[in-house]
């Protein structure tokens, strides 16, 4: 009887912390059966324990990034203000990058039909474009160079900067994590491969959003 | 370091060496480590604070360590940015959040271990290689130190970044079976939302400091430095490097940190008085609900701030905000421990000293608080004096005092011994007298120094008084800084005589840790994880058992339990 009241509280402060990060579906089959009895239990951790890890740490990061975006949005109000003009690029880049989240979930679908080859080439490309992107990213940073704007050239451009390379490298992380997801063996592991793939799908979901919103930010806000 | 035990199956344990317990990843040995890391910043930090009054009591002095380097006005902003930084992160930041929650928090939901214990490893090495770099800015000439002090509180922050999503994961995930939200104890409460607190706080805190230094070293433009320079008085712009920005960072810091300081306090102190007065925390639920207040408050404080002053590190201090939103929840708190102090029978041991001790502290820097939050007010109290009498009450005396009574709370816990009651007591009597000696006069010196309304003649006469005010100042920092040497040896004094026989439950309390060995066995609670019955504080009757644990499975409940 406890219990279940534990896991209805659980849901609750899951649910909240989740809003950022695009809700999914419950975790694809495989783990849900032994789930009840592991809480708790030496070396047994929950799958739910790596979910709740992600969308907490997708809060924090978006109050790092709000924390800039606040800064940005007074800066811009406090004159001396040279607004930088977006390359075209970038447009192409953020393709990419849904294109990459709609692989993933791709992938993930394949994993849950059990088609582990179609899984492993699905991520397999969603990795690829995740690096791709990050590499137009920084041929976008290149052009600007070509066109004498530097980060310390003015505030616009320091922030366009400062956005688009934290960005960067909270998804060098994602794709870090892809890789991980990619070669390691899941056999001896505490967690079941779909449950990894779908954490780290949370947090690509939520690059991609984080992008958009960014993008938003810099294009509006020129 | 030999040893004989050839068993595979054996976790990395205590006979495996130093360095393997160096780096081990397991909750208890890091939360001790925490708290080893605190002692030492704590020591360090107060001697800095006698030489602080000593040198600013008697300038023309040559005192051993202050003479070695020349005593420049920026020599002495570095060393209180030193003693601060020490305080704060390390001694009020890490003691009871990090070090008792690392420890406790796990044994206290009925844990095996924190939700990501190689996490949790190395947030505990980034908080080291912080305290080092801190330490080093000291030692560098000015604008380096300051380079070097934004990276180590970035470092800091990210460290504290992780440790809150370890605990806030391990407190929604792995709480033990029937530890329902509303039987948590109040002191896991309140580490959980101060993980919560710390999490949003530090993001932004480490974006501040990411920008601050990207300006600094790569020149980018983020508090471009012209709006900035311009509000600054001409000699100092002229001299390249701003002493008064380490004050001016070391106040923007402080603000948020306040909150994550104080909240674990809070639930500490709550339920040391439960255990203590023998009875249930008075209206449980609205001291919960006070402590995410206080959360909220913190945040909503510090979000208006940032977003008001756009990320501006710079921008001068709001002490009356703070002060004014602190004080709804603080009033509920407050009411609550009264309360359950009211008709308790309470055991007056060196644990519940520091407790009521810290009470009374934060009734009396809330007193001065008030002064602070109003405006008008305001302007009259505000100097310098007066600020730091009223923070160092409120804040840092405070909560050590709430951290030494978690020590002597916990001390069976941690090391299997009791701390010495008779010398705890003095020790207690000796720092509490001692620093209302300190702080108190430094309120008045603050309020004297401010006021315009008096006569020529009358001010001297006033200059006089704080002169000589000042100077008691000092002699009682320099006795209560001796004092303290009566707690280090009873620390060390009842660190040798650990591993007595001892009862499992000195205290007679309630929660999930004193069900199990004292000093808490490797794998907390064995093969049989705890079950959880009821609340937290289960206390009722006048008999001698007068408790019930939480895992004390209902199997009597006409018979014993009225």
């Amino acid at each position: 009887m406890p219990g279940t009241t534990t896991g209805q509280d659980l849901d609750l402060v899951i649910g909240k912390g989740n809003g950022g990060g695009g809700g999914k579906t419950p975790p694809a089959g495989g783990n849900g059966g032994g789930d009840e009895g592991k809480r708790g239990r030496k070396g047994q951790p929950s799958a739910s324990k790596y979910y709740a890890g992600v969308a907490i740490a997708i809060v924090a990061i978006l109050m790092f990034f709000m924390a800039l975006a606040s800064a940005f949005l007074i800066r811009k109000g406090s004159g001396e203000w040279v607004p930088v003009r977006i390359p075209g690029l970038l447009w192409v880049n953020t393709a990419i990058l849904l294109t990459s989240s709609a692989t993933l979930e791709m992938a993930r679908k394949r994993l849950a039909n059990s088609d582990l080859s179609g899984f492993r080439r699905l991520w397999r490309v969603t990795t690829i474009l995740g690096v791709l992107f990050l590499v137009g990213q920084l041929v976008a940073w290149r052009i600007l160079a070509g066109q004498g704007i530097y980060l310390a050239t003015n505030p616009a451009s320091s922030f366009f900067y400062i956005f688009t390379g934290a960005h960067a490298l909270h998804l060098l992380g994602g794709v870090c994590a892809l890789l991980y997801v990619a070669w390691r063996n899941f056999d001896q592991a505490k967690v079941s491969l779909g449950v990894a793939a779908e954490a780290v799908s949370y947090y690509w979901h939520f690059m991609d959003a984080l992008w958009l919103f960014l993008l938003a930010l810099l294009y509006l806000g020129k | 370091m030999v040893t004989y035990d050839d068993g595979g199956d054996t976790s990395p344990s205590s006979g495996s060496g130093f360095l393997s317990r160096l780096f081990s990843t397991h909750h208890k040995t890091i939360g001790l480590q925490y708290l080893w890391l605190a002692l030492a910043s704590v020591l360090v930090g107060m001697v800095l604070s006698a030489l602080l009054r000593l040198h600013a009591t008697w300038p023309d002095r040559a005192i051993p360590f202050l003479a070695s380097m020349e005593s420049t006005p920026e020599r002495f902003a570095a060393m209180r940015l030193l003693h601060g930084s020490l305080m704060v992160f390390f001694v009020l930041t890490a003691a009871p959040q990090l070090g008792f929650g690392n420890y406790l928090l796990p044994l206290q939901i009925g844990a095996e271990e924190m939700a990501f214990p190689s996490l949790n490893l190395l947030s505990f090495w980034m908080t080291v290689g912080s305290l080092v770099g801190m330490t080093a800015s000291f030692f560098l000439p000015l604008a380096n130190g300051i380079n070097v002090w934004l990276a180590s509180a970035s470092l800091f922050s990210l460290a504290a970044l992780f440790s809150a999503l370890n605990f806030a994961t391990t407190t929604i995930e792995m709480r033990a079976k029937g530890m329902t939200l509303p039987r948590m104890p109040v002191t896991v409460w309140a580490w959980f939302l101060n993980a919560i607190l710390s999490m949003l706080v530090f993001s932004v805190l480490l974006a501040g400091c990411a920008a601050v230094l990207s300006d600094r070293l790569l020149g980018s433009n983020f508090f471009s430095a012209t709006s900035f320079l311009a509000a600054q008085p001409q000699n100092l712009v002229r001299q390249g490097s701003l002493p008064i920005l380490w004050q001016r960072l070391f106040w923007y810091f402080a603000q948020a940190e306040v909150y994550v300081a104080m909240l674990p306090c809070f639930g500490i102190v709550t339920h040391l008085i439960a255990t203590f007065a023998r009875k249930p925390v008075w209206k449980e639920r609205l001291v919960v609900l006070a402590l995410c207040g206080v959360g909220l408050v913190g945040f909503c404080v510090w979000g208006y701030h940032m977003f008001a002053t756009g990320l501006n590190p710079y921008a001068p201090l709001v002490f009356s905000v703070l002060a004014a939103s602190l004080g709804i929840p603080a009033v509920f708190l407050l009411a609550s421990w009264l309360g359950t102090l009211w008709n308790g029978r309470v055991q007056l041991n060196t644990a519940m000293l520091f407790t009521i001790g810290f009470i009374s502290l934060f009734i009396a820097g809330g007193f001065s608080g008030m002064f602070l939050a109003r405006h008008d007010l305001a302007r009259a109290a505000v100097s310098e004096e007066f600020v730091i009498g009223h923070f160092h009450l409120v804040m840092g005396v405070a909560a050590t005092f709430a951290i030494l009574a978690a020590l002597f709370f916990w001390f069976p816990k941690l090391f299997g011994s009791r701390l010495n009651e008779e010398l705890g007591k003095l020790h207690f009597w000796m720092t509490f007298a001692g620093v209302y000696a300190i702080f108190m006069p430094l309120h008045w010196v603050g309020l004297l120094t401010q006021s315009h309304v008096l006569g020529e003649e009358q001010r001297a006469a006033i200059a006089s008084a704080g002169a000589s005010i000042r100077t008691f100042v000092t002699l009682a920092t320099v006795c209560t800084v001796s004092a303290q040497t009566l707690f280090v040896i009873n620390f060390l004094y009842s660190l040798l005589r650990r591993g007595r026989a001892q009862e499992n439950n000195p205290w007679r309390a309630t929660t999930l840790e004193w069900s199990i060995a004292s000093p808490a066995p490797e794998g907390n609670f064995g093969d049989v994880p705890p079950v959880v019955y009821r609340g937290a504080y289960d206390f009722h009757g006048d008999s001698d058992l007068d408790f019930v644990p939480q895992h004390l499975a209902p199997e009597l409940p006409a018979g014993k339990a009225h």
